[in-house]
């Protein structure tokens, strides 16, 4: 923009220069009935949040393009995005949460706006700002932290046992909850000693090859370092029906990094999962996604947020693993041969799979197999929504809302729980001190025992 | 009853009460009476834009030259109504060349700044502009709040000691052979008087009624032939940009699009009517601008809008011109002086004009009539600033002692301007009862302090109702803070005028998301608070003893 | 890829999960019928006041209390006269069967009278058990207690208006402060909750469990009152142990007076709505709309759900049709015309756009009786008169026809609608 020439009789407009998206036009689909603030988790156990309908539409409509302050509460939201699946207008409410918490975050890069302030000659508004800007330095330094978990996840992977002693040791967490508000309450997840992908090269990669049935699986970064048994299950699950597996190049997903107003760290990382899923939906792959906060990302953020060649064809290709099983198999059928191990199960839905219409399929599938006994522990949230859970001043709000679902999960007959969602099994564990599985493996177990049970016999 | 006055102004737009802040700044007496609420006529219906004087620059340089210079003296003294938009004037392939080379001519010789801008530069500015449009230029108009603005000078003129009586009717006018001695006036506001009448001697009197001045004049069997024109605006939803769009090419319909608070309006139609109370509000005249207004802007076509309007422009031409085309009407203003035209004395009527320069006018005026008055006295109005604009306050202040959310201490704020401590520092809790507009508690009360139970003009001092919900959410609000001082009656009454004021315009608007939004409002205000049924109800006492009685076994 | 081979398959799929689809699915599965239900949003039964109401007046607009017997005053087009009073009490039935003794109303066929949040008198034919203590025919004395951030409820002017009104008990009015500590922008669910966990809150005297720190504030305003009335926000899963220890500490009867959105009464609704349908075996699947459909003639084969550019085919050899209105966005409109959204099925409007309203707010407007129009079947009908599919039925507000806010028969509309189609559609399937 060149406009600055002639004429600086008045100062031209700034455009939305934090985030380049205006929002605004979504307020037209609000009617104001307030059923997104009726299913906000946050909203019914944190006073000081003023709701989604505050966040999203309200603050959106009264927002004029030289308007950069974005009001702090939306550091409040837990990015759970029930307010999304709940809204009869469909307002992009979590779209304009992520692009508000983006300038916010923003907006807290402090050191240009006081270095301008000072250059102005504005002395006690640089100061102001630095003020400012330090007390919020180490809320920022930790939302990274929690934000970039596939980073720490790299480093602690190379030497698992290690990082396992030492982030759940006494005094590192005693340090990380003084220093960095991080909550010393809960025991950090442990590192796998061989990551999925050491698995998977290991195996030789792809045991059969088909061109007609192939899928690229994106596992994520916790069924990478945290719980390969997931990714595994996946594998053989899918593989026992003919299907060829990719594991393509990818980095985090971006969940916890939107949730945290990192969007440009969130783009670098969209950037080379898309680039490389694009590239096996090309090779006539569709992405398959065990994490159900990561196909959420794929399916619905990438492209509400960013702007990548190829983004689209993700989001239309990527599926859930069981959704995408059902519609492509006839699981019913597979199914309805087999008989589990008497087992009983705590279902809890993950918000993000809720938002994907997938709430139900889990308790669908599963019911009907002999033995199998699987509860669903109702429609609230887990309370943990992936980093907000892990942030010391949200860990009491985390645990009101994981509240409902603790009771659910006791009342019912399992004792044991299930969920795709790996934050919501650290907060099922926490909350009740069952061990937590994947529909995968179920299905895994189920389904390949019978296989291999049946073609010995 | 009977008072007395120096002058009694007749009609309370911005014309009305700039004259009364004007005379009352220079010592004189005066009375300001209104039939409906202020701004009721014109003023409160037209797009809010303040003038650069672009828009005249080729027609009209007289005209052109007084909007920019107040235009600059509006942004020092109403800092709290204006909001320096800015405003392109935008040409798509087709538009005449020799027009927009005229207007940037037109501009440099009234002294309106000016910027010519490439495509892309006003794209850049505004990212909404049609893809094919070719340059633009950039002049300084801005958006203005008329309802603030003409607010502010009443206050102003209460200040210095005038009378702003509102809710009042010119039923006739007092005559003492060929001379207007003072009006008699009819109350119908709540505060006791409604149904009375009032004399009010004056000295002088001025008749500021613009499109209804002819009514005025027929009181004395002087002829203003007035010749009202309507225009239509429609109000979108939110802001699709956030400067004034301007086609640039000559006059024509739907060629402008004003950013206005948290909404942008589209305007205009320009249709000669007989009567300012009654023309038809056609939906030739919605489609037209949101269809022509879509070529500028393209997503106008799918926006949501929540209401039109329809103002009527007090035109005025000397009789013998006989212009057949309302749009070639000059928008100059005439001071009509019935003892030179009728030999009717103490009497003058203004026609005409616009609301950028109703400042200037004013000045006129009260020159004109101290003059008749025989007072002494200097036009202060260019140099004082308005009541709420004097020491505009720094955001951060405001949101830091009121503890509201940043978006409604920057709105509330902006509406309030250095009123705002006194306002919104309150030790009650202070809720938002207007979410979509921001608008709380305290703000609604203080209103309501000043002009009482008439909840249009709460709304036009606060913008509460104006939102999305149109009053579906609020407007009940509003109404019961009416209470206990004032009785259900009345607060029933005032909510009945707030809801059907809300659905007149609202109804231009109904299909889409405003569609739903009325089926909301009427499942809510009906079904769920049952209003509907009991305000229309035929049999007002319920036979109680033949419903269910609960049920004795228990529950 | 990406080509769906298997389909998800029921005997009867119901578009659309509020109170109609619902009752739809409840019905369906009643006559041994595999049901699916696709529901895209949260339901419109959070904006509802969570009242059940019949019939509340007749067209002339008088107030009716026997429902039943003032039927014979609707035109003959209305769906009551063309499913018949039958058809009524069947869905009624059923509704009592979801709600148990959570509502009450059932022990009489006459309306009951229930004050409303801004204080008008309004007849009902079931209400809560949470607000059975507020009939407004009930001559023993209340207090109305509002909170001082809730705008909405504005305790001492309901109160005034209801005396106004002609409630024969004797009312006064009293705005508290919440116990606890909140902002003036605290949502309303953060109250509720509290209540539903009886959450500990500071007061002056020391900790105390919320319910007992708000009896305590309502106590000193009691006086001679019999009853207390208080905006519908007293919990959700633990409501009645809510009103139970209330009552317990103040000695009299509580009750609440319904709200409009966010509808707590209308979201405890929805739960044993849902808990129903597990129960009944009704699979669900809810988060996706219905964009488009295959049909072999005059049948409709299977829908298709979808998820941003994915799609998710269902099959069924019946459908119903419970989308809603205009608010529950069955129907969608432009400046030019009106549409049902999913089958895109006739619905009846005026071209000129100008005759879709009128000019008072209250009394007559077109739009409120935009919807489809169907046969007694409820089969939706095209522009000659003949149904659209063979195996399609329609319940709840995206009927068209009658304005169901002037004379308060929304939810008697859903419930008679939905459970007439949904026993057609589940007996056609087998």
């Amino acid at each position: 923009m060149s406009d600055t020439e002639d004429t600086p009789s008045f100062d031209p407009v700034t455009v939305f220069e934090s985030t380049e998206q205006d929002l605004r036009s979504g307020s037209d689909d609000c009617y104001k009935c307030s059923t997104c603030d009726s299913v906000c988790p946050v909203a019914s156990v944190d006073s000081s949040f003023p709701g989604p309908k505050f966040q999203g539409p309200e603050q959106w409509r009264l927002t004029r393009k030289e308007d950069t302050e974005i009001d702090d509460s939306i550091m409040g939201c837990s990015n759970c995005m029930r307010c999304d699946g709940a809204c009869p207008s469909s307002v992009p409410l979590s779209q304009m949460h992520n692009t508000a918490r983006g300038a916010y975050v923003e907006n807290q890069r402090f050191v240009r706006s006081a270095l301008a302030a000072l250059r102005s000659g504005e002395l006690r508004r640089g100061a102001s700002i630095v003020r400012d800007g330090v007390s919020d330095l180490r809320e920022r330094i930790r939302n990274r932290l929690l934000a970039n978990y596939y980073t720490a996840g790299r480093f602690a992977s190379k030497l698992p046992r290690v990082a396992n002693a030492f982030t759940n040791f006494g005094p590192t967490r005693w340090l990380l909850e003084r220093v960095l508000g991080i909550t010393s309450e809960r025991s950090f997840p442990s590192f796998a000693t061989q990551t999925f992908r050491e698995w998977w090269t290991e195996r030789g990669g792809a045991q059969l090859e088909n061109p007609d049935k192939r899928v690229a699986y994106f596992h994520g970064c916790y069924a990478n370092y945290n719980t390969p048994a997931v990714g595994k299950a996946m594998v053989r699950v899918f593989e026992s029906f003919g299907y060829e597996v990719l594991v393509p190049q990818q980095r985090c997903s971006g969940t916890p990094m939107f949730a945290n107003g990192r969007l440009d760290d969130a783009k670098r990382h969209a950037e080379t999962n898309v680039e490389s899923l694009a590239e096996a939906i090309a090779d006539g792959a569709d992405v398959i996604a065990s994490c159900t906060s990561c196909s959420m990302a794929l399916r619905q953020e990438y492209p509400e947020l960013f702007d990548l060649d190829g983004i689209d064809s993700v989001g239309e290709n990527t599926y859930e693993a069981l959704e995408y099983l059902r519609l492509n198999e006839d699981l019913e059928a597979a199914l309805a041969e087999t008989a589990g191990d008497a087992e009983e199960f705590a279902y809890h839905a993950p918000c993000h799979a809720r938002n994907q219409g997938l709430d139900r399929q889990a308790v669908e599938l599963f019911s009907d197999v002999d033995g199998v006994t699987i509860e669903d522990v109702g429609d609230s949230c887990s309370g943990i929504s992936g980093t907000y859970g892990w942030k010391a001043e949200k860990y009491d709000y985390s645990m009101a809302i994981g509240d409902t679902m603790f009771a659910e999960m006791e009342a019912a007959a399992g004792e044991q729980g299930m969920t795709e969602c790996p934050t919501c099994a650290m907060q099922m564990s926490h909350g009740t001190g069952y061990s937590i599985t994947h529909p995968l493996e179920l299905l895994a177990d189920i389904l390949i025992e019978e296989q291999s049970a049946s073609s010995n016999g | 009853m009977d008072t007395k006055t120096e002058v009694l102004v007749i009609g309370g737009g911005s014309t009305g009460c700039g004259i009364a802040r004007d005379l009352a700044m220079r010592g004189v007496a005066v009375t300001l009476v209104e039939r409906g609420t202020l701004t009721d006529g014109t003023t409160g219906r037209m797009h809010g834009l303040l003038h650069s004087g672009g828009r005249y620059a080729v027609s009209d340089r007289e005209s052109a030259a007084e909007c920019i210079s107040e235009n600059r003296i509006l942004r020092e003294i109403a800092s709290h109504c204006v909001e320096p938009t800015g405003g392109l004037f935008v040409s798509k392939p087709g538009d005449s060349e020799e027009y927009f080379e005229r207007k940037l001519a037109g501009c440099s010789a009234c002294d309106i700044p000016t910027e010519l801008l490439s495509a892309e530069q006003a794209r850049a500015i505004e990212p909404y502009l049609a893809h094919d449009i070719e340059r633009a230029i950039r002049v300084p108009d801005a958006a203005i709040d008329p309802f603030r603005l003409c607010v502010a000078n009443a206050a102003a003129a209460r200040e210095h000691g005038a009378r702003i009586e509102t809710h009042a009717e010119v039923t006739d006018l007092l005559l003492d052979g060929d001379r207007v001695v003072g009006v008699e006036i009819t109350h119908s506001n709540d505060n006791g008087m409604t149904g009375s009448t009032e004399r009010i001697k004056a000295t002088h009197v001025v008749n500021a009624t613009g499109a209804w001045a002819g009514q005025i004049g027929a009181m004395a069997g002087v002829d203003i032939a007035v010749r009202p024109s309507k225009g239509a605006m429609t109000v979108m939803n939110c802001r699709q940009v956030d400067t004034v769009i301007n086609r640039c090419r000559p006059k024509g319909d739907a060629d402008i699009i004003v950013p206005h608070e948290t909404a942008c309006i589209l305007g205009t139609t320009d249709v000669e009517v007989d009567d300012p109370d009654a023309f038809p509000e056609t939906q030739w005249e919605v489609e037209t601008m949101i269809e022509t207004l879509s070529e500028l802007v393209p997503i106008l076509d799918e926006a949501r809008t929540l209401r039109s309007f329809w103002g009527v422009r007090p035109l005025y031409e000397p009789p013998e011109t006989k212009t057949s085309d309302p749009t070639d009407i000059t928008r100059q203003f005439f001071l009509l002086d019935h003892a030179d035209r009728d030999g009717l004395a103490g009497m003058t009527s203004i026609v005409g004009g616009k609301l950028t320069t109703y400042r200037l006018m004013a000045e006129r005026i009260s020159d004109h009539v101290c003059d008749r008055i025989g007072v002494d006295g200097v036009c202060r109005t260019a140099d004082v600033a308005l009541p709420g604009s004097e020491n505009p306050m720094h955001l951060q202040e405001a949101m830091e002692s009121f503890e509201l959310r940043s978006p409604i201490a920057r709105r509330s704020v902006q509406r309030l301007g250095s009123r705002s401590s006194s306002v919104l520092s309150t030790s009650d809790p202070n809720p938002v009862i207007c979410s979509c507009e921001a608008v709380t508690r305290a703000e609604l009360e203080d209103a309501i302090t000043e002009v009482g139970t008439d909840l249009n003009a709460v709304r036009i001092r606060t913008r509460a109702s104006m939102g999305n919900c149109q009053g579906c959410f609020c407007a009940h609000r509003m109404a019961a803070l009416l209470h206990p001082d004032h009785t259900v009656e009345t607060v029933r009454t005032s909510l009945e005028a707030l809801y059907e004021e809300r659905w007149r315009g609202q109804r231009h608007a109904l299909w889409g998301e405003q569609l739903s939004q009325a089926m909301l409002t009427r499942y809510l205000h009906a079904t769920t608070m049952n209003r509907a049924q009991s305000q229309t109800e035929s049999s007002p006492t319920v036979a109680f003893e033949r419903f269910d009685g609960g049920d004795e076994r228990g529950d | 890829m990406g080509v769906m081979s298997v389909a998800i398959e029921s005997d009867v799929c119901v578009i659309g999960g509020g109170l109609a689809g619902m009752t739809s699915a409840l019905a369906a599965a009643e006559t041994g019928a595999s049901v699916r239900l696709l529901s895209h949003k949260k339901s419109t039964l959070r904006q509802a006041s969570g009242l059940i109401d019949v019939l509340g007046y007749t067209p002339a607009g008088e107030i009716v209390a026997e429902p039943f017997e003032a039927m014979g005053s609707l035109p003959n087009h209305h769906l009551y006269q063309r499913v018949g009073s039958q058809a009524i009490h069947d869905g009624l039935a059923l509704f009592d069967r979801v709600v148990g003794e959570s509502y009450a109303g059932g022990h009489t066929s006459a309306n009951a009278l229930v004050p409303t949040y801004v204080g008008r008198i309004k007849p009902t034919a079931r209400y809560p058990a949470m607000t059975a203590a507020g009939l407004a025919s009930d001559r023993s004395p209340v207090l109305f207690v509002g909170f001082e951030r809730l705008s909405a409820f504005d305790a001492p002017y309901v109160s005034a208006s209801l005396s106004s009104d002609g409630m024969p008990a004797p009312t006064r009015g009293v705005t508290i402060s919440a116990p606890g500590s909140h902002r003036p922008d605290t949502r309303l669910h953060r109250l509720v909750h509290a209540l539903d966990a009886n959450e500990s809150v500071s007061t002056s005297t020391g900790e105390q469990p919320i319910r007992i720190a708000l009896a305590r504030r309502i106590e000193s305003h009691l006086e001679s009152a019999q009853r207390v009335g208080l905006p519908a926000l007293l919990g959700l899963e633990n409501a009645p142990n809510v009103r139970r220890d209330l009552e317990q500490f103040l000695g009299v009867d509580v009750f609440e007076v319904p709200m409009g959105p966010p509808s707590i009464p209308g979201q405890r609704l929805e739960h044993q709505f849902l808990d129903a349908l597990d129960r009944a075996g009704v699979h669900r699947a809810t988060g996706n709309p219905v964009v488009a459909f295959d049909a072999d003639g005059d049948r409709i084969r299977r829908v298709f759900t979808d998820r941003n550019g994915s799609s998710v085919p269902y099959e069924a050899t019946q459908f119903v049709l419970a989308t809603g209105g205009l608010v529950g966005k069955g129907l969608d409109s432009d400046r030019t015309a009106l549409t049902e959204s999913v089958f895109d099925c006739h619905v009846p409007h005026p071209e000129d756009r100008t005759e879709w309203y009128g000019d008072n707010p209250h009394t007559d407007q077109p739009f409120a009786r935009f919807g489809v129009s169907v046969d007694a079947d409820l089969k939706p009908h095209d522009d000659s008169g003949s149904p659209e599919y063979d195996n399609l039925r329609a319940a709840g507000a995206i009927l068209g026809g009658t304005d169901v806010t002037m004379e308060l028969s929304a939810s008697g509309n859903s419930l008679t609608s939905g459970v007439r189609a949904g026993r057609l559609a589940g007996e056609r399937s087998n």
